[in-house]
């Protein structure tokens, strides 16, 4: 297992996997099915009106699950999720700009990413950005109005309270728009690894290449933090 | 002399046509002194008259139907004879007749004929206690649970006629419902009733709560001031689907059961509505409501959304915008690193 993985890292362990994959298919089928729902007239995919309903709200369920195991994981398990997903100050400062500045323009000059990926650090400082606002906002938000709108009748007093159902099937339905516009560029993004396929390989092994010069680096780093602790 | 006797034609005339009218009047009157009591005639006999007089049954008087009746009843001893509902009703009765339900009630079985009222004047929680005579509650419930999404919502929302019946097409009715009274026990909304909304309206006719300009017909700027009022936040607008045309074939059509005779009927199906107020006598008077107003955004009816028919047009645009938007970095940034690969080829 050392040997085969010599020159790579593990950066994302099976839970983040599972949880990943289990989202993308849920959300490819909440964006189908919830297209049927908002214009039956045109689309029938899923067949009959009520099965894109039961589907739409068979996968929202499961993608607010799989939220939740998300978020308890990183909380309680991991312990990682503030380190990884919310921005540090010397993100905010500079490193935001400095990684807008390598995909719109060093990119283009061949230069290298700034950010090296690594167990405790695995996202850039505009991905920590994108993410805090998806995982944070949106996909509560998105999950709280689902369970709103499949819930109207017992629901009522508090959803007139907060402004009505058209406020929340129309913060629902943006909400959803921008996740499903976060895919292409998702997956645009995942192909701007060494080789197209680097990031979505690794997504599904768990195990990324180290890059040249960078990995005895973080070897050393690794090394020097288990001699600290004593190990 | 030839304008004198035109004169006394035209007084005959009018005395002939004035004579059964006034006969009329008086008769009913005659009959509602006795029928009007129930200490006088019993349970069986007795008409309230409060529910009659506004019905259009009233309008036409009681002889009418009950034709065998005359002025000496009833000391004549006369069997009182009835009207069949449908020597006027063929159409509606002759499709009824057709169903299964007829084997098991007749038309009085659910429309007591001294309180029927068109449907534009009835809501449709009094539509559906008519079903509920014989269809049990917990038992609706449990066979629509059994394959419809939401079928709380749609029970609670929806008069059975919206489906049951094989009327083509339906419009969208507005009743004023409010906030139940905690300190009673309840929750939720109810439909409000004349004396409610008159403590809304003081001293005012209480349409002008929402028609604002008297017009009787509200448009969509007077729907999204009710809306915003804060003075009537504990009132809200609760909107239903009501047959377009009446019909008594109670059968179960296919498009019912996948849902598009309502969900896949397109934004097209959300124009015609009325607001339906309740009036002093316990009945409701439509007002045509602006065309199209249930599609608005936020706050024309910001409680009024069926799934698949109500979508905003602005809001599929903004939607659009934004997906088209999430394909700004793969289409400008994909292009920009196909021409620029080579200073990556180290």
């Amino acid at each position: 297992m050392a040997e085969e993985h010599q020159d790579q890292i593990y950066l994302q362990p099976i839970p983040v996997r599972i949880w990943h994959w289990l989202n993308a298919f849920g959300i490819i089928t909440l964006t189908v099915s919830g297209a049927q729902i908002r214009f039956p007239d045109y689309i029938s995919i899923c067949g009959s009106y009520k099965s894109a309903i039961y589907l739409h709200n068979t996968a929202g369920f499961v993608v607010a699950i799989s939220f939740s195991l998300w978020f308890f994981y990183y909380t309680f398990v991991a312990r990682t999720m503030a380190n990884l997903y919310v921005p540090k100050m010397e993100d905010m400062k500079s490193g935001i700009l400095k990684q807008v500045k390598f995909y719109f323009l060093t990119y283009f000059l061949g230069w290298e990413n700034p950010h090296h990926p690594t167990p405790d650090s695995k996202f850039n400082p505009m991905q920590k950005s994108v993410y805090l606002a998806i995982m944070f906002v949106m996909m509560p938000l998105v999950s709280l109005t689902g369970i709103f709108l499949t819930n109207v009748d017992p629901l009522r007093g508090l959803i007139v309270m907060v402004g009505g159902l058209k406020l929340l099937a129309g913060l629902h339905f943006l909400l959803a728009c921008c996740l499903i516009a976060f895919i292409p560029t998702h997956v645009y993004l995942a192909t701007l690894g060494r080789t197209p396929t680097d990031h979505i390989k690794t997504m599904w092994t768990g195990w990324e290449d180290e890059e040249e010069g960078h990995g005895e680096e973080h070897k050393d780093e690794s090394e020097g933090e288990k001699a600290a602790s004593g190990n | 002399m030839k304008m004198d006797c035109r004169i006394l034609w035209s007084f005959l005339l009018l005395m002939a046509l004035a004579v059964p009218l006034s006969a009329s009047a008086m008769e009913m009157d005659d009959c509602l002194d006795c029928h009007g009591e129930v200490d006088e005639v019993g349970e069986d006999l007795f008409i309230d008259g409060d529910k009659f007089l506004p019905t259009e049954h009233a309008d036409m008087g009681c002889v009418t139907c009950h034709e065998s009746v005359t002025d000496e009843h009833p000391d004549d001893g006369e069997a009182v004879t009835s009207a069949d509902c449908l020597d006027c009703h063929e159409e509606l009765g002759g499709q009824y007749m057709a169903t299964a339900h007829a084997e098991n009630a007749v038309c009085s079985d659910c429309h007591n004929p001294h309180q029927v009222h068109g449907i534009e004047s009835v809501s449709g929680p009094d539509m559906n206690q008519q079903c509920s005579q014989c269809h049990d509650s917990i038992e609706v419930m449990d066979s629509h649970a059994e394959w419809l999404p939401q079928a709380s919502l749609h029970i609670s929302k929806l008069p059975c006629i919206t489906c049951h019946t094989s009327a083509e097409g339906y419009v969208i009715v507005l009743n004023i419902t409010q906030k139940q009274k905690k300190s009673e026990g309840l929750k939720g909304y109810s439909f409000s009733n004349y004396a409610d909304l008159k403590e809304y309206a003081g001293e005012k006719e209480i349409q002008s709560l929402i028609d604002i300009n008297g017009d009787n017909h509200i448009s969509l700027a007077e729907l999204r001031t009710f809306n915003r009022n804060p003075a009537y936040k504990s009132l809200h607008l609760s909107g239903t689907m009501v047959p377009g045309e009446i019909s008594h074939d109670l059968t179960t059509l296919d498009n019912r059961y996948d849902c598009t005779f309502c969900h896949a009927s397109g934004p097209g199906s959300m124009q015609t509505s009325f607001l339906a107020l309740p009036t002093e006598g316990g009945i409701y008077q439509r007002m045509t409501v602006e065309d199209g107003a249930m599609l608005d955004t936020l706050y024309g009816t910001p409680n009024f959304y069926m799934t698949g028919s109500t979508r905003s047009a602005a809001m599929n645009i903004i939607g659009l915008i934004i997906i088209c938007g999430g394909f700004i970095m793969p289409i400008g940034h994909g292009t920009l690193r196909f021409l620029t690969r080579k200073n990556r080829q180290h």
